[in-house]
């Protein structure tokens, strides 16, 4: 069969089985988007959210309250799951690729926690210690400050799980715990630091929730996420011989440690955006790369583009389920990835465990 | 054009893995290197492939410092086959092979050149199967496979100015497999490729190179005619041998080297050295 695969399509080079699965998880991902729009306790029709659609890109005022229920509640928050999705989504695929390993998840890792700290700080120590921060960046404070907390860690784990140029992955997930377990200490000072309004805006870093999204944000985040996307997707063929490990990718003529730095360090910026927006939402990075390698294979110039597109189809339906599930209660969604991905992250380990006995 | 190491030193923990070592690779050569374990052979290699930089002494690709060169340019004339590979994530094999074309960046139009590459090492029947599920000695082939590849156009255009650096690659092959992949590579140094292979095997070199180069300690003890691996005096200097056990070897090779290709006049030099 894969033989077929190999004289076939010889003017693509994405193989047929994954340019079939591109298309149906995008027909699929245009479908839940509307059923999002259409979710929540105003009912809506399908030509309301259309038409709002098409306001919305024709950049006309708002008309109506169903207009204003779709273009600044629900239409944000329908492209900001997306964004994050798909930038969480190809961040794990990057750093599971680069430490060679389904289980170095930005999550498990610490990467995330190191920019949700970084996060919390600016949000708790602006008026004191980092006064000048967010005068100098504006708008872009906290996804910066993230993406700093986020690289700081990415290359610390690097440091500390790499020896040789080979990656000792249980050593890179048990500095993952201590430094996970570090943040949080470091978190929980803060907390103590905090005034009302501050221990509010935390609660939702340390849960994970998209429910605060807004137009202002979703233009930096876009640009912090999507940027960093393109790059990496640029970067197939570096991240395909790297599977073959680090000296191998020599041979074949890649600057392995260039291109290693610039694939982690988009990967940190894809985390930290994601993280100063919405919070800690775990296990994306780990549940869309493992099975999408499961039913298309390891192939980054087909992986990379269907994780984006999975990452933000997994995280809209999340994200939808989690307002609906327990309305008008607004579940953090960061809990529901946990409650899907913790029994993924399971299975994983016993299939990881028993290589290494 | 020649891949040259001159007077190579290296140095690592204050520990001297090589001192002073100078060879030349042309067009066409079969070189194998030999030494026991820790001679730093695996440390040669690696400098003639740009993973390390030795302390003294430069390596030059066809008059140009290895160091300095892009390093797809150094690519697409030098392929190395590494001792084993292991891979992260299950590829299947023909993916594997398609990864020797990355540096030309034409995976997709040279899907013939992959298969008789796959034909040639006997994995073409593998091609749909998972990299990590294969046995040892089938990796190899399929590496073998990915390395040829990565300079298979010599076959058509001449091998003048390629280069191919095998590290104790067969460890893990069958016997049968051993020597019909070295026959190949024989073939590709017929084209004008330029071989040197890293060996661990005595009686495979004798059968496959036409010269060897003998590291003790990180020095050169001699690097000259194959015929040098018959010469129990140097296998006992190279390898520590006792004796007698360095005469065994020494007549084991001589007759593995009936089946050298560089042996025009097997006879005749068996004869000349079993009077001597």
């Amino acid at each position: 069969m894969t033989g077929l695969a190999l004289r076939t399509a010889p003017g693509t080079s994405l193989p047929g089985k994954a340019t079939l699965a591109l298309t149906a998880l995008c027909s699929l991902l245009l479908l839940v988007a509307v059923w999002a729009l259409l979710t929540g306790p105003m009912t809506l029709q399908v030509n309301d959210i259309f038409a709002s659609v098409w306001r919305t890109l024709q950049g006309e005022s708002l008309a109506g309250s169903a207009d204003w229920v779709v273009r600044e509640l629900r239409l944000p928050r329908v492209v900001l799951a997306m964004l994050v999705g798909a930038g969480l989504a190809v961040a794990g695929c990057v750093t599971q690729g680069v430490f060679r390993n389904p289980l170095a998840d930005p999550g498990l890792i610490g990467v995330s926690s190191g920019a949700a700290l970084a996060a919390v700080s600016v949000i708790v120590l602006s008026a004191t210690w980092l006064q000048g921060w967010k005068g100098l960046t504006g708008p872009w404070a906290l996804p910066l400050a993230a993406f700093a907390g986020g690289l700081l860690v990415t290359l610390v784990i690097y440091r500390l799980g790499t020896r040789q140029g080979k990656t000792q992955v249980a050593l890179l997930l048990l500095a993952g715990i201590a430094i996970n377990v570090l943040a949080g200490a470091a978190t929980g000072v803060l907390t103590y630091m905090a005034d009302d309004q501050q221990l509010r805006d935390m609660t939702f870093w340390s849960m994970g929730s998209l429910a605060n999204a807004r137009w202002t944000e979703i233009g930096a985040v876009a640009c912090l996420i999507g940027l960093p996307l393109i790059l990496v997707c640029t970067r197939a063929r570096v991240l395909n011989a790297m599977l073959m490990g680090e000296q191998v990718a020599g041979h074949l003529g890649f600057p392995v440690q260039r291109e290693k730095r610039l694939l982690l360090g988009a990967a940190a910026l894809m985390v930290g955006a994601g993280v100063a927006v919405s919070g800690m939402i775990g296990f994306i990075g780990l549940v869309v790369p493992h099975l999408l390698r499961l039913s298309v294979g390891p192939d980054h110039r087909s992986l990379l583009p269907l994780s984006a597109i999975a990452g933000a189809l997994l995280l809209l339906v999340a994200d939808t389920l989690a307002r609906t599930v327990m309305a008008p209660a607004d579940l953090p969604v960061g809990l529901l990835m946990a409650l899907i991905g913790g029994p993924v992250f399971l299975i994983l380990l016993v299939q990881q465990s028993r290589k290494w006995i | 054009m020649t891949l040259s190491a001159k007077h190579l030193s290296v140095r690592l923990g204050g520990r001297h893995i090589l001192s002073d070592v100078s060879l030349e690779v042309s067009s066409g050569d079969r070189i194998a290197v030999l030494g026991a374990n820790g001679a730093g052979k695996s440390t040669l290699l690696s400098c003639l492939t740009n993973e390390l930089r030795a302390d003294q002494g430069d390596v030059l690709l066809a008059g140009q410092a290895l160091h300095r060169m892009p390093a797809t340019e150094r690519a697409r004339r030098l392929a190395v086959m590494p001792q084993s590979v292991t891979l992260s994530f299950p590829l299947r094999v023909h993916e594997v092979v398609a990864l020797g074309r990355s540096p030309h960046m034409d995976e997709v139009r040279t899907r013939h050149w992959q298969q008789e590459a796959m034909q040639l090492m006997d994995v073409w029947h593998l091609r749909g199967r998972e990299y990590t599920g294969l046995s040892g000695g089938e990796q190899q082939r399929t590496q073998m496979a990915r390395v040829l590849v990565q300079i298979w156009s010599c076959r058509e255009k001449g091998g003048e100015g390629h280069y191919l650096l095998l590290d104790e690659c067969f460890s893990a092959a069958d016997p049968a497999h051993q020597h019909s992949i070295m026959n190949r590579v024989s073939e590709f140094a017929g084209a004008g490729v330029g071989v040197l292979a890293v060996m661990h095997d005595m009686a495979l070199a004798a059968s496959w190179a036409d010269r060897v180069l003998l590291l003790k300690q990180g020095e050169v003890v001699a690097f000259g005619p194959v015929e040098l691996l018959t010469m129990p005096q140097i296998l006992q200097v190279v390898y520590d041998l006792p004796g007698l056990l360095a005469n065994d070897y020494a007549r084991n090779n001589r007759h593995w080297m009936i089946r050298n290709p560089a042996n025009p006049a097997p006879a005749e030099r068996l004869r000349e050295y079993s009077y001597a």
